[in-house]
């Protein structure tokens, strides 16, 4: 096994997933430290342009939520 | 012990109530503090960094002087400890509904995990004993009906097989299955297709099975057979009870309780009690669930508001404005500030070296750290340094901006800041708390996360928020119960009203009822109702008027009346809708064909008009769920168990050698109506049980109504004879489609209105400014809708009196330069907010109404042009943040 972990970029709805991030802390629930969210208002303020540049800047994979 | 899990698990001494109570703070246990029983210890106040624990508070005394009261005590579960034949206090995997309730929560001790108390063990097979502590007179002295458990036993099983699994076998032994809320039919008929049984029988007594755990229990089953059966768990369905100390409160505040202790109330006044000035809510007002205890507090509100209305806003102080700095044009300033929060976050991340690397950012002028960022001291000292170091962006790295953002944001205000010019990083819920093991990534992503928000703040502009005006007149539509009572609540505090009805008389479906179920005579009030509505020149009433449409905006509204072809325009700021509904008729048992068979409101009629025949009727029967409870309408309309059994208990009393008969599903009398059920038992009412699928059948033999029906007793064939038939007919909505397109909001399968939380937002829709009550919203007794009609009052009153209303600042604009007039955003926005410019240079192309738009972006991703920008979340602000990425992916 090599201890490559993929780095993750996630864009969560601030209604639903970002609210359900904040939770999971709330619960103490543990995961791996290697992704970045950023809050958008909706998944409907998603463009493929996000993901894209999220790509292009060295990100593993994209995660959206909402 | 730990109160808030039911005693399942052990707590400290010094401790958090749960997981979401506010204020989110730690408490000490004066019961089981060392310090505070023996002097000793002392240790928490020698680590607290923020010196937060003073052992000296003590209750205090306060004396207010107060124009009105609102009693919300609650209940008390029934302790089913006394009821030793259940085992309940000798028996572990014996628990009661609210412990069962932690074992299935994921905050509760098994973090979800479904496992019996003794041994841990997964449970294979659970037993749920309804009415424990309820209808029972033998056993304890509660008569009436909690009405809940029903609903929370189904749902309890329904959750347990979730958890479990479906091979969990969920067994629930009830008397009758009292689902009588809205949705609550179809959820109990979901549950039986899942697999939970359904077990009509009550149980002796529990037995604990030698040498294991398990439990047994024996019961008779509907075909009459002994059965054994030996269960992991048991669950007893208690109920509720006032509790001792409520009652002397309510004995000290010199109000009327009744034979339940429950406040005593009448239906058209279901909120106040017998002493002026004192009004009630929740389950001091009679068993009830969360909405109806929802719709209650409203009430309450409106009715307690009413007779201060003259007093409002005489003891508010008004806040100072502090003039906004304009910051266009300069360079960005920013101040970041580290939140330690205790050690929620510095016990995992390091603190002063995010501190010391957000220092080293582009535009950074400032950085600090705090201990509580959100302490008032700090809000504070914050202020002084964005004013002293002429700081123009704020960038806050703690908790949640869900949660402290606004916080944040009137700092920024209360420093001549625009509170758009923040952003916040979140380094407790989504690091330091989720990163426990971690301390070194978790600081890392901290410095990443400060990062993107410092690159995304520096490009944050101040944003204005409209403000409108909202028109201090309301339009109720309904002339019924619930649309009268509105208006005369909101009249009541000083508002004018619109009051649009139909048919060309006030009153509604009440005008057809004799009694409520305590006894009142309905036309009598109602009369007084009406007069009082029609003498009070605060409300317009319009009688045979519709509505042809509608448009604007909370705080804005416009339609047109139509009065006989006659059209009006009006203008109001809330809208509450009243539109009620009718009962079916029905097209079985003969009603059309037989003179002699009658609906309820039919039967009604003729006790209001004093009808002498009715006295001389020797046999009378009444068949419950006609058109309810069916698979094509399966809802239960709530009232015809009540009213049947209620017109049963009237004939006899014209007549008390008549034979009367009530051919029923399950006798839904809850609450204290269960008392009517069990003085009709004791008068001879004879109640036979019948199946949806072996419904009764009614002929007319040689001109003798007759009804066939398996007698569930006897389990024979009975033919009964009678001279009278009531059919209990559903309670059908109207077509509601119109409404429901002049204000968008949404009408369930059941044609129904469906209000913004099932039991949360009864009252009104998740259309800002539309409200809701009475039978349009479900069927319900005439107490609940005079209450929900106060209740969409009240609601509809918190905006009024604001006055004035703020739309947010992060909302799309149009750079009508760019717009290619594709319409594309005007056929995606769920809000309507975009439309096309109708005059000017741009005329044709797109622009967005700045007070529908909700700011979810939906319009700016779709625009194929670009020329749509989300302010607050623009592309260029979003990029900032994925390419401050950079360094960290």
């Amino acid at each position: 096994m090599s201890d490559w972990e993929p780095k993750i970029v996630s864009f969560l709805c601030n209604w639903c997933s970002y609210g359900a991030a904040d939770l999971a802390g709330v619960g103490r629930m543990q995961y791996p430290p290697n992704i970045r969210v950023v809050r958008i208002p909706c998944t409907g303020r998603m463009s493929p342009k996000f993901a894209l540049a999220a790509l292009r800047e060295g990100a593993d994979g994209v995660w959206v939520s909402g | 012990m730990d109160v808030y899990n039911s005693g399942l698990v052990q707590r400290k001494a010094i401790y958090v109530e749960y997981a979401q109570a506010v204020p989110l703070k730690y408490c000490i246990d004066p019961e089981n503090c060392i310090y505070l029983t023996r002097g000793k210890c002392g240790n928490c106040a020698k680590v607290c960094p923020a010196g937060a624990i003073d052992y000296e508070q003590k209750e205090k005394e306060l004396t207010l002087n107060v124009g009105s009261i609102v009693l919300a005590p609650g209940f008390k579960s029934f302790d089913p400890s006394k009821l030793d034949f259940y085992n309940y206090a000798s028996h572990k995997n014996v628990v009661t509904a609210l412990e069962f309730e932690r074992i299935l929560s994921a905050s509760g001790p098994t973090m979800g995990h479904l496992a019996r108390v003794s041994d841990k063990k997964e449970p294979k097979k659970i037993a749920w004993f309804q009415c424990v502590g309820s209808r029972d007179v033998n056993k304890c002295d509660n008569a009436y009906c909690s009405s809940v458990c029903c609903m929370y036993a189904i749902k309890e099983a329904a959750i347990a097989k979730e958890h479990a699994g479906n091979d969990l076998d969920c067994a629930i032994f009830y008397m009758d299955i009292r689902t009588h809320g809205k949705d609550f039919e179809r959820y109990y008929d979901n549950a039986k297709d899942k697999g939970v049984r359904f077990v009509n029988s009550r149980i002796h007594s529990v037995l604990p099975v030698f040498g294991t755990d398990d439990l047994e229990v024996r019961y008779v089953d509907e075909a009459g057979k002994l059965i054994t059966e030996v269960f992991d768990m048991i669950v007893l369905s208690t109920g509720f009870e006032t509790p001792p100390e409520v009652v002397k409160l309510a004995n000290d505040l010199d109000i009327d309780l009744t034979v339940g202790n429950f406040a005593k109330t009448s239906a058209f006044d279901p909120v106040a009690t017998s002493r002026e000035g004192i009004y009630i809510c929740g389950s001091i007002a009679g068993p009830r669930d969360i909405p109806q205890s929802v719709v209650d507090s409203s009430a309450a509100a409106s009715d307690a508001g009413e007779i201060l209305s003259s007093a409002r806003n005489s003891l508010t102080t008004v806040k100072e404005v502090v003039p906004e700095t304009p910051v266009v044009g300069d360079p960005p300033k920013i101040g970041v500030f580290v939140c330690k929060c205790g050690i929620n976050i510095a016990g995992v991340v390091d603190v002063e070296a995010v501190r010391d690397y957000a220092a080293s950012l582009p535009y950074v002028e400032y950085v600090g750290d705090n201990l509580y960022s959100c302490s008032q001291d700090t809000q504070d000292a914050m202020a002084d340094i964005i004013k002293s170091k002429n700081l123009n962006r704020v960038v806050v790295a703690a908790c949640t901006p869900k949660t402290h953002e606004p916080l944040f944001q009137e700092t920024l205000i209360g420093s001549g800041l625009n509170k758009y010019l923040f952003e916040m990083a979140n380094i407790r819920n989504q690091d330091s708390w989720v990163h426990k093991n971690n301390p070194e990534l978790a600081t890392q992503k901290a410095m990443d996360l400060v990062r993107m928000a410092v690159s995304k703040v520096a490009l944050m502009e101040p944003l204005e928020e409209a403000e409108l005006e909202i028109n201090q007149e309301a339009l109720v539509i309904g002339g019924g119960i619930a649309g009268l009572t509105s208006s005369q609540s909101l009249a009541g505090q000083g508002y004018n009203v619109h009051l649009v009805e139909k048919s060309d008389v006030l009153g509604g479906q009440a005008l057809n009822i004799y009694k409520t179920a305590s006894g009142e005579y309905v036309q009598e009030n109602l009369t007084a109702l009406i007069n009082k509505v029609e003498s009070n020149e605060k409300i317009k009433v319009y009688l045979e008027t519709e509505i042809v449409s509608t448009d604007g905006f909370v705080g804005n509204f416009r339609s047109i009346l139509s009065t006989g072809g006659e059209e009006k325009n009006i203008e109001y700021g809330v809208s509450i809708v009243a539109t009620g509904a009718s009962a079916l008729e029905p097209d079985e048992y003969n009603y059309k064909s037989d003179e002699r068979v009658l609906t309820s409101l039919e039967l009604d009629r003729r006790f209001i008009n004093n009808d002498p025949e009715l006295s001389k009727i020797n046999s009378a029967a009444f068949i419950q769920c006609v058109g309810s409870r069916e698979p094509d309408r399966p809802y239960c309309s709530r009232v015809c168990c009540t009213h049947s059994i209620e017109n049963a208990l009237e004939l006899k009393k014209l007549n008390p050698e008549m034979n009367i008969y009530i051919l029923y599903r399950d006798i839904r009398t809850f609450g204290e109506r269960e008392y009517l059920y069990k003085q009709a038992r004791q008068e001879g009412v004879i109640f036979i049980k019948y199946s949806v699928d072996n419904k009764p059948e009614v002929i007319n033999r040689d001109g003798r109504l007759i009804i066939n029906i398996v007698d569930h007793v006897l389990r024979l064939p009975v033919e009964i004879e009678v001279d009278l038939l009531t059919l209990a007919t559903a309670i059908l909505p109207p077509n509601n489609k119109k409404i429901a397109g002049f204000y968008k909001v949404p009408v369930n399968d059941d044609g129904m209105f469906v209000e913004k939380h099932a039991k949360l937002g009864p009252s009104e829709f998740a259309t800002d400014g539309v409200f809701l009550c009475g039978l349009a919203h479900y069927p319900k007794p005439i107490e609940e809708s005079v209450a929900q009609g106060k209740a969409a009052a009240s609601r509809a009153i918190t905006l009024l009196a604001k006055k004035k209303t703020n739309t947010i600042g992060t909302i799309a604009k149009i750079f009508s330069m760019n717009c290619s007039s594709c319409g594309v955003c005007i056929s995606i926005c769920p809000y309507s907010a975009p439309s096309y410019i109708e005059e000017g240079p741009f005329t044709g192309k797109a622009q967005i109404n700045p007070v529908l738009c909700k700011g979810c972006g939906l319009c700016v991703a779709s625009c194929r042009s670009g020329a749509i920008n989300l302010k607050g979340f623009d592309n260029d602000q979003i990029f900032a943040q994925i390419y401050a990425l950079k360094e960290a992916v």
